[in-house]
C-alpha cells in the first residue's frame, strides 16, 4: 500500500483538473480549461454557483478511507449537447427520448469524472469505492454542505459553457 | 456465426455507446442493468463476451464476476471489465477473480472495439445487399517496401487503374496509415530487415480494422523458404520479384473481390459488346469466361438481343481464345442472341488457318458490326460443337 500523502488543495485541484479534462476530451471531444479563482468557500472572491439558469447536476460519492461527494454542474443547454454527442443523437431525437436520457448521460459523465478523481485517492493510499450516480435538476437552488465536510469548488470553461465541480470531502478518522 | 456480447451496466448511456461502437460489426448486443440480470442473461444467452461494470445497484460487478466464475456452466465466458473503478488495488483484486481485459472509463469506442477484437473475431458487416466494387472504383494500395524502385514500379504498373498506391518504408509509418485510413490492399516486402514483414502481418491480423485486409507478400522468386513461411502464416498472395504488374493487378482485383466484368463486357446502346484485350493469358480468359453466361443472360433480361464480340485488339489467336469464342457463340445461340465478330487483319488471317474457324465472318469495325447485326449473314456458323 503506498504511503498516505497529505490531501492538499493542490492535489485535489490537480486530480479534478485531470478528471474533468480526461472525461470531456475522451467522451465529448472537448478540452475544458480550468478557470483560476478562489476555491475555498470562505474565500470572499469566490463567485457563487450560477444556479439561476436550469441546471443538471450529476452527483457521485466515494466511500472508504475517505468519503466525499462531487457535484458536477452543467447548465441544461450544455447537458443536452453532451448527451447528443455521447449517444450520437440529434436534438429532435433527444426531445423524443426525454429527460431520463439526459439524466443518465450526465450521471455517467459524473461517474467517470469522480472515478478518475477517486482512483487518484486510492493510489495514494486512501482506498474508496464509488457510489451510484444521482441527478439534481432545477434552477435557483443552493447546495449546503454539512459543517464537518471540507468543500472545494472548481470552475471550468468548455467552449462557451461553464462546468462546475463542487467537491465535498471528509476524511474517515 | 454471429457473436453475442452482453453489456452489464446500470447506465443506459454506456449500453447505448457499446451498441453504437459495435454497430459496424456482425455482433448481437444483449443488455443487463445489474449483476442479477447479468447472470440470468448470461445463463440464457451464452454470450461470447461479457462487458461488466463494477458499481451497480442490486448486485455489483465484483459479485457477479465471482458468481460467474464459480458456476461451471458460465465460468468459461470471457469477461472484460468496463468501469470507472480503476484504482490499482481494486483492479488487481478484480483481475485475480479472472478477467480477460480491463478498460477504465472514460473510453474511446475504437479502444473498446480493439480490445474486444482481441477476444472475439469481429467481422465488419455491410448494410443491405452489397453492391460489388468494380475495377473503376477507387481503392487504396499500401506498399511497405524500403526500396523506392519497387514502389515506383508498382505505381507505374497500376497507374492506369483508379487505385492510389502509397509507399512507406517502415513498419511504424505503415501502422500509422492503417490506423488512420485502413487501405484496401497491403503489399509487404519480405526482404525488410528483422522479419518486419511477419511481425507487421501479425499486428495487422490482431487489429479489427485490418483483420480481413488482403496482405500480399513481395518476395524474390528464388526465396522459396520465405514464400513458404508467408503462405503458412496466411498471406493472401505471393507476388514474386521481378513483379509482373498485370498479374499483380489481377490478384489485387481478385483479393478485393472486384467486379472485373467491365473489362470484357460493356453495354453500348442496344448492344452488348464482349471485348478481349491484346494479351489473352489463361487468367484473362478464365476471368472473361467467368462472367460470360451471366452477362449474356443479363442482356436478354434487359430486352437486348445483339452482341458484338470484339477481338480486334487481340495480338494472336490461340486455342484458349478459340475455345472461349466458341463458348460465347454457343451461348448466344442458346439464348437466341444475334452476334457479330470484329477482328483485325492478322486475326482474320489466322482464323483462316484453322478448320473450325475458317468459316467465321468478321467486321473491321465495331460500328460496321453493330450496323449489320440482325442481317442474316452476320452470325458466323459454328463449324463444330466444340474445338
Amino acid at each position: 500500500m503506498p504511503a498516505i500523502v497529505e490531501i492538499t488543495e493542490e492535489l485535489i485541484r490537480s486530480y479534478i483538473n485531470r478528471a474533468v479534462g480526461d472525461v470531456f476530451k475522451t467522451m465529448l471531444g472537448r478540452e475544458p480549461s480550468a478557470v483560476r479563482h478562489g476555491s475555498s468557500p470562505n474565500d470572499p472572491a469566490l463567485p457563487t454557483i450560477e444556479a439561476h439558469r436550469p441546471q443538471v447536476v450529476g452527483t457521485v460519492g466515494f466511500v472508504g478511507e475517505i468519503n466525499g461527494l462531487i457535484y458536477l454542474h452543467l447548465d441544461l443547454a450544455f447537458a443536452r449537447i453532451c448527451t447528443c454527442h455521447m449517444l450520437g443523437m440529434t436534438d429532435a431525437e433527444l426531445d423524443e427520448a426525454g429527460d431520463d436520457v439526459i439524466n443518465d448521460a450526465i450521471g455517467e459523465l459524473t461517474n467517470m469524472t469522480v472515478g478518475i478523481f477517486k482512483n487518484g485517492l486510492c493510489d495514494v493510499g486512501l482506498p474508496c469505492k464509488l457510489t451510484i450516480p444521482s441527478i439534481v435538476r432545477g434552477s435557483n437552488f443552493v447546495i449546503e454542505p454539512i459543517s464537518a465536510a471540507t468543500r472545494h469548488i472548481y470552475y471550468f470553461q468548455c467552449e462557451n459553457h461553464r462546468v462546475v465541480a463542487d467537491i465535498l470531502m471528509q476524511r474517515d478518522e | 456465426m454471429r457473436y453475442k456480447v452482453l453489456t452489464v451496466d446500470d447506465s443506459k448511456t454506456v449500453r447505448i455507446i457499446v451498441k453504437k461502437a459495435f454497430k459496424p460489426y456482425d455482433v448481437e448486443i444483449i443488455e443487463a442493468a445489474n449483476g442479477v440480470e447479468g447472470l440470468a442473461v448470461a445463463a440464457k444467452e451464452s454470450p461470447d463476451l461479457i462487458l461488466l461494470d463494477v458499481t451497480m445497484p442490486v448486485m455489483d460487478g465484483v459479485e457477479m464476476l465471482t458468481k460467474l466464475k464459480a458456476d461451471p456452466a458460465l465460468k468459461g465466458m470471457p469477461v472484460m471489465m468496463l468501469t470507472a473503478e480503476g484504482g490499482r488495488d481494486n483492479v488487481l483484486k478484480i483481475a485475480k477473480i479472472g478477467v480477460r481485459d480491463y478498460l477504465v472509463k472514460p473510453f474511446k469506442e475504437e479502444v473498446l472495439i480493439e480490445k474486444c477484437g482481441r477476444i472475439i473475431d469481429l467481422k465488419p458487416i455491410t448494410e443491405g445487399p452489397a453492391k460489388s466494387k468494380s475495377i473503376f472504383d477507387p481503392a487504396d494500395v499500401l506498399v511497405l517496401e524500403d526500396k523506392p524502385a519497387i514502389v515506383q514500379q508498382i505505381s507505374e504498373g497500376l497507374k492506369h487503374t483508379p487505385w492510389k498506391v502509397r509507399g512507406v518504408a517502415s513498419q511504424g509509418e505503415a501502422l500509422d496509415v492503417c490506423t488512420r485510413t485502413p487501405p484496401d490492399v497491403i503489399l509487404v516486402s519480405l526482404s525488410l530487415p528483422e522479419e518486419t514483414a511477419f511481425s507487421f502481418f501479425r499486428i495487422l491480423r490482431t487489429n479489427v480494422k485490418t483483420k480481413y485486409t488482403p496482405v500480399f507478400a513481395l518476395v524474390v522468386k528464388t526465396e522459396t523458404q520465405q514464400q513458404q513461411q508467408a503462405q503458412a502464416m496466411g498471406f493472401s498472395a505471393i507476388i514474386t520479384k521481378p513483379i509482373d504488374t498485370a498479374d499483380l493487378e489481377s490478384k489485387i482485383a481478385k483479393a478485393m473481390n472486384l467486379d472485373t466484368s467491365q473489362r470484357y463486357y460493356t453495354f453500348e446502346n442496344d448492344c452488348l459488346v464482349m471485348r478481349l484485350p491484346e494479351n489473352c493469358s489463361a487468367p484473362v480468359l478464365a476471368e472473361a469466361a467467368h462472367y460470360l453466361k451471366g452477362k449474356l443472360t443479363e442482356a436478354v433480361d434487359a430486352g437486348q438481343n445483339k452482341v458484338v464480340i470484339d477481338i480486334h485488339h487481340l495480338r494472336n489467336l490461340h486455342m484458349g481464345v478459340i475455345k472461349l469464342l466458341f463458348q460465347a457463340m454457343q451461348t448466344c445461340r442458346e439464348l437466341a442472341l444475334q452476334f457479330a465478330l470484329v477482328g483485325n487483319a492478322q486475326i482474320i488471317s489466322e482464323c483462316k488457318g484453322f478448320e473450325d474457324t475458317r468459316g467465321w465472318t468478321f467486321y473491321e469495325t465495331l460500328e460496321d458490326a453493330k450496323a449489320n447485326l440482325g442481317k442474316s449473314a452476320a452470325a458466323p456458323q459454328l463449324a463444330t460443337a466444340g474445338v
